[in-house]
């Protein structure tokens, strides 16, 4: 399978166009009222230009590209790492940089993979596990099914779509596996499907790696070899199990494969007949055709957390390729339609006894958990502490709970609540959906 | 853009020094943080700094200044970087002075209308202080990330320039430390800790801090006026196809004085973004337009202001003038009247199209002087192929005007890159000629302002600085002297 993935050098004339103005540090709305609140995680934390935002990385592009900066610096290489890649000051950039943003600064970590140097010690181990397990957390392949059991034991086990057909894949992803603490998300999704009567099944032990924290660090090797067999086993689901739809609970997921697969040169002809969807749009498709319908009341007072996977990460810029209507490359405009901004707040809202509570920085202006970009493996502490901030953020809202539709943001929140000591709990949309589905 | 760095100059005991007053982390020499401070977006030459630092108190400052002072460092006070005449690029390496963390907005009075500001707190942060108490500033049309103190003792412009003047003065009172280290106050607050309404009536110290770009002094808090938001916005626009005209209009309007910004930009300006390179007029369309910006706080006082503004037009339109009531480019006029604005503050419509670079003659011009430079202005740009984007603005009454060219250019290519640095000067001369002065000048126009001075002046300059700062450490060489 041939990819599309380009290089710092195919990139050059979008860094170039930087200005160094800034406004990528902000997050930034006229209102009125106003917002301005920081944006990047990175330069909250570590301050320098350089760190901060898209200005910085333009600027460590540059330095590369002249030969200033070298990835023998292990210094420089780490500032490189030191990013969620959440998307952020790219949400606020308007030049013809813009669309090419997270790319730059995946393309600089993939020169320095290539250059042998990174990703950071940590997350080789990520890659290692990768290339071992087909995992990024070194987790044996059974255990990828441990969060079905209940399931089998009262006697509702979830189909093996490698053995029976049925129309939905639940993609249940790595994290969800895994990561004990975030397995309630594939748990409560698949109980709701249940109790939806969905006919659906799971990969289980044959699920691979959707290959997103390989992109993330700069590793395009090993996110190619992932993410064509699971092209390849897309392709062969629709053909030999009737799949006609993909379901994901992840975020991370459903961006690798609605934005990274389609690098892959051949990706319509691989998935053609086969709908890629995350849960939350899915219920919400569900709940405006009636379909569902909430039958107990959670009487609790939420605020919600955009994850930048599910919102900005998953904007369409409009770019003037052949230079006809501006000029070639010119950023024209950006469409937000895709950006799972208003389903989730109103799955939320439709459910009895729900409050919601809105934080000053939410949709395409959300602060990052703060452990995207390879930075929860690579710079635990520092992700904790990033997500403290969001966290303390939810807090000021007077809500006691956070809702949001990551299992990453699951994990990192509840990890930077219990860092500062705070009350609130991060749960997933899945969860309260399946809460309030009663039964 | 050609990177072309000096030798290095870190020396290990400065570095170790400096950590000891900031702490570990907020003091480094490492390349790629000083690599990310050595260029902005004008067309001055980018040049490393040899450390940069990140102060957040008084007493670290002061700590860092007696520090360089006694070893003779440079030290570039430094908030985002963004003023447009490369005036935080190091001269001559030394500490990069980043402030930007000193972002506390410590009082904002309601009732006697002021802040008292640190230097990092930007204009995005500061509007949306404000905005809770339905109070404002003059934003300018910068980045929202971009700080209120250093526009202000910059002699910056806002949107309320029309009405209260410059940004410098709304300055109510000044805490700043000087390159050796003293901690000084000039205006109220010299008197009585907490008192921040005025510099008035006591001898305009304030003056040793405005308009030095950084090379007397650390200001360390600033006070500035601040006002109540006129709930009713009305803006006025018309076109016509001279600057002469133009100039006209906005003198007959500006002696009433109605308007919170009275401006005028030339078709080239009114576009987003800038045409680049430069790109004739289409025919027919008009040269001018004009936007003024009013704000009151009832219907009736809005009225009051068109019935002026009417008569106005009438009585331009009776002289023969080209002068014509027309629409403002929707989203030119949003990014001037909602500010800070996104839309140009990410020099959205300065230099989108050419890549990178934008530089200007920022002047403060007699307006009676508009059209002659104006006309100078267009040939200068024209032949250098440049679009002629210029801005006119009548402060403060009609008592002086700001006459502005801001000209994008591609980085990436040097010999554009020198081209409009050419361009740029060659207006900047004529407009000096004429009496014109630039604000936030890069060295090139520092140059140039030096060989016209008054002999007295520039002794006079030079004295001031020597007093301040007798080793030149601060920000040393942006002066030209
Ligand atoms: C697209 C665009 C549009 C703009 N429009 C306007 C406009 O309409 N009006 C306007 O006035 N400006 C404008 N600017 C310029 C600039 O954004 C503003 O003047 C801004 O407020 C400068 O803030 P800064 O934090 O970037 O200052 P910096 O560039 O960091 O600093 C400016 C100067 O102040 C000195 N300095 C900084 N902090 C201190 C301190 N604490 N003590 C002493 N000296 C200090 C620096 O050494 C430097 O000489 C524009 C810029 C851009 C990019
Ligand atoms: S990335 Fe965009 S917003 Fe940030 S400095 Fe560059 S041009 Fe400005
Ligand atoms: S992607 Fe996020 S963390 Fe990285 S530079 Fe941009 S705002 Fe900062």
């Amino acid at each position: 399978m041939k990819w599309n993935i380009p290089s710092l050098k195919d990139l050059e004339r979008y860094y170039w166009r930087c200005t160094a103005c800034g406004t990528c540090r902000t997050a930034y709305n006229y209102g009125p009222p106003p917002v301005a609140k920081p944006i990047c995680p990175a330069g909250t934390e570590f301050g320098f230009e350089g760190f901060y935002s898209s200005k910085g990385k333009a600027a460590f592009a540059r330095g590369l590209a002249a030969g200033v900066l070298t990835f023998d610096d292990p210094e420089f290489l780490e500032a490189v790492y030191k990013c969620t890649v959440c998307a952020g000051c790219q949400h606020q950039c308007q030049v013809d940089f813009k669309p090419y943003i997270p790319e730059v600064i995946e393309a600089m970590r993939r020169e320095a993979v290539n250059a042998g140097a990174g990703p950071m010690p940590l997350q080789k181990n990520l890659i290692q596990s990768m290339k071992n397990y087909n995992n990024p957390y070194q987790g044996p392949r059974r255990v990828r099914t441990d969060w079905t059991r209940p399931f089998k034991k009262a006697k509702k086990p979830i189909k093996d779509i490698n053995k029976e057909h049925a129309p939905i894949l639940f993609y249940v992803g790595c994290t969800g596996a895994f990561n004990t603490a975030a397995r309630a998300v594939p748990t409560a999704t698949a109980s709701i499907f249940q109790k939806l009567g969905l006919d659906f099944g799971i990969l289980g032990e044959n699920e691979v790696c959707c290959g997103s924290t390989a992109m993330r660090v700069g590793d395009a090797e090993e996110f190619k070899r992932v993410a064509s067999a699971n092209l390849e086993t897309f392709k062969k689901l629709h053909e030999e199990r009737g799949v006609n739809r993909i379901i994901t609970s992840c975020a991370g997921c459903y961006r690798a494969i609605k934005k990274d697969y389609v690098l892959a040169t051949d990706y319509n002809e691989m998935m053609e007949g086969i709908e890629v969807i995350h849960t939350a749009a899915f219920i919400h498709r569900l709940l405006k055709d009636k379909e569902l319908a909430f039958s107990k009341e959670l009487p609790w007072r939420i605020t919600y957390h955009d994850p930048c996977h599910t919102g900005r990460h998953l904007n369409t810029f409009i770019v003037d390729k052949d230079g006809s209507q501006l000029w070639e490359g010119a950023y024209v405009d950006m469409d937000e339609s895709d950006c799972l901004y208003d389903e989730p707040r109103e799955v939320l809202q439709a459910i009895p006894g729900v409050e919601l509570v809105e934080m000053e920085r939410i949709r395409g202006n959300s602060y990052c958990c703060g452990g995207g970009g390879g930075v929860m493996t690579g710079f635990g502490e520092w992700a904790k502490k990033n997500a403290s901030l969001r966290i303390q953020e939810g807090m000021e809202t007077g809500a006691d709970k956070m809702v949001s539709i990551c299992p990453f943001c699951h994990y990192n929140l509840n990890e930077g609540a219990k860092s500062i000591g705070s009350d609130i709990r991060l749960v997933d949309l899945v969860e309260m959906v399946d809460q309030a589905l009663g039964g | 853009m050609h990177y072309m760095f000096d030798e290095e100059h870190v020396d290990q005991g400065v570095l170790k020094e400096l950590r000891s007053i900031v702490g570990e982390k907020n003091a480094t020499a490492a390349k790629h943080v000083r690599f990310a401070y050595s260029y902005d977006m004008s067309f001055v030459q980018p040049k490393m700094p040899d450390y940069v630092v990140m102060a957040q108190t008084v007493e670290e400052i002061q700590g860092i200044l007696r520090l360089a002072n006694k070893e003779k460092i440079p030290v570039i006070p430094f908030t985002a970087g963004t003023n447009i005449g490369g005036l935080c690029i190091p001269e001559r390496g030394g500490i990069l002075l980043d402030l930007k963390r000193m972002n506390k907005i410590i009082d904002i009075d309601t009732e006697s209308h002021y802040a008292v500001i640190e230097p990092g707190v930007s204009h995005g942060q500061l509007a949306e202080a404000l905005y809770k108490h339905k109070l404002r500033f003059g934003w300018p049309v910068g980045p929202p990330s971009a700080s209120v103190a250093s526009c202000a003792i910059s002699h910056g412009i806002g949107g309320l320039n029309a009405r209260y003047g410059l940004n410098s003065q709304e300055i109510t009172s000044m805490e700043v430390v000087l390159p050796t280290g003293e901690l000084v106050r000039v205006g109220s607050c010299a008197i009585q800790e907490n008192a921040w309404h005025s510099v008035l009536p006591m001898p305009q110290l304030d003056g040793l801090f405005k308009g030095w770009l950084g090379s007397t002094g650390v200001v360390t808090k600033l006070g500035i006026g601040v006002h109540p938001i006129p709930p009713v916005l009305k803006v006025f626009t018309v076109s016509c196809s001279t600057v002469e005209d133009m100039y006209s209009y906005m003198l007959n309007l500006s002696n009433y004085e109605i308007c919170d910004d009275l401006t005028a930009v030339s078709w080239w300006l009114a576009q987003v973004p800038i045409p680049y390179p430069y790109r004739p007029k289409p025919d027919g369309a008009p040269e001018w337009f004009s936007f003024a910006n009013t704000n009151s706080f009832t219907e009736k006082e809005k009225e009051a202001r068109v019935e002026i503004w009417e008569t106005v037009v009438e009585e331009e339109t009776k002289k023969g003038t080209s002068i014509k009531v027309t629409q403002y480019p929707e989203e030119a006029l949003r990014a001037r009247t909602q500010l800070p604005s996104q839309i140009v503050g990410s020099t959205k419509n300065y230099c989108k199209m050419a890549g990178a670079g934008i530089s200007w003659p920022g002047t403060f011009t007699p307006a009676k002087k508009w059209a002659p430079v104006y006309n100078r202005w267009k040939e200068i740009l024209i032949n250098a192929n440049l679009s002629p984007s210029v801005r006119m603005s009548m402060y403060r009454g009609v008592h002086y005007g700001m006459l502005r060219a801001m000209i994008p250019f591609n980085k990436q290519n040097p010999d554009d890159v020198e081209n409009a640095r050419r361009a740029i000067v060659d207006c900047l001369k004529a407009d000096l000629d004429e009496g014109g002065l630039p604000y936030k000048p890069p060295v090139d126009f520092a140059e140039q302002i030096n060989q016209r001075a008054h002999p007295g002046y520039l002794m006079l300059l030079k004295r001031v600085k020597s007093m301040l700062d007798p080793n030149d450490i601060m920000n040393p060489g942006k002066l030209g002297i």
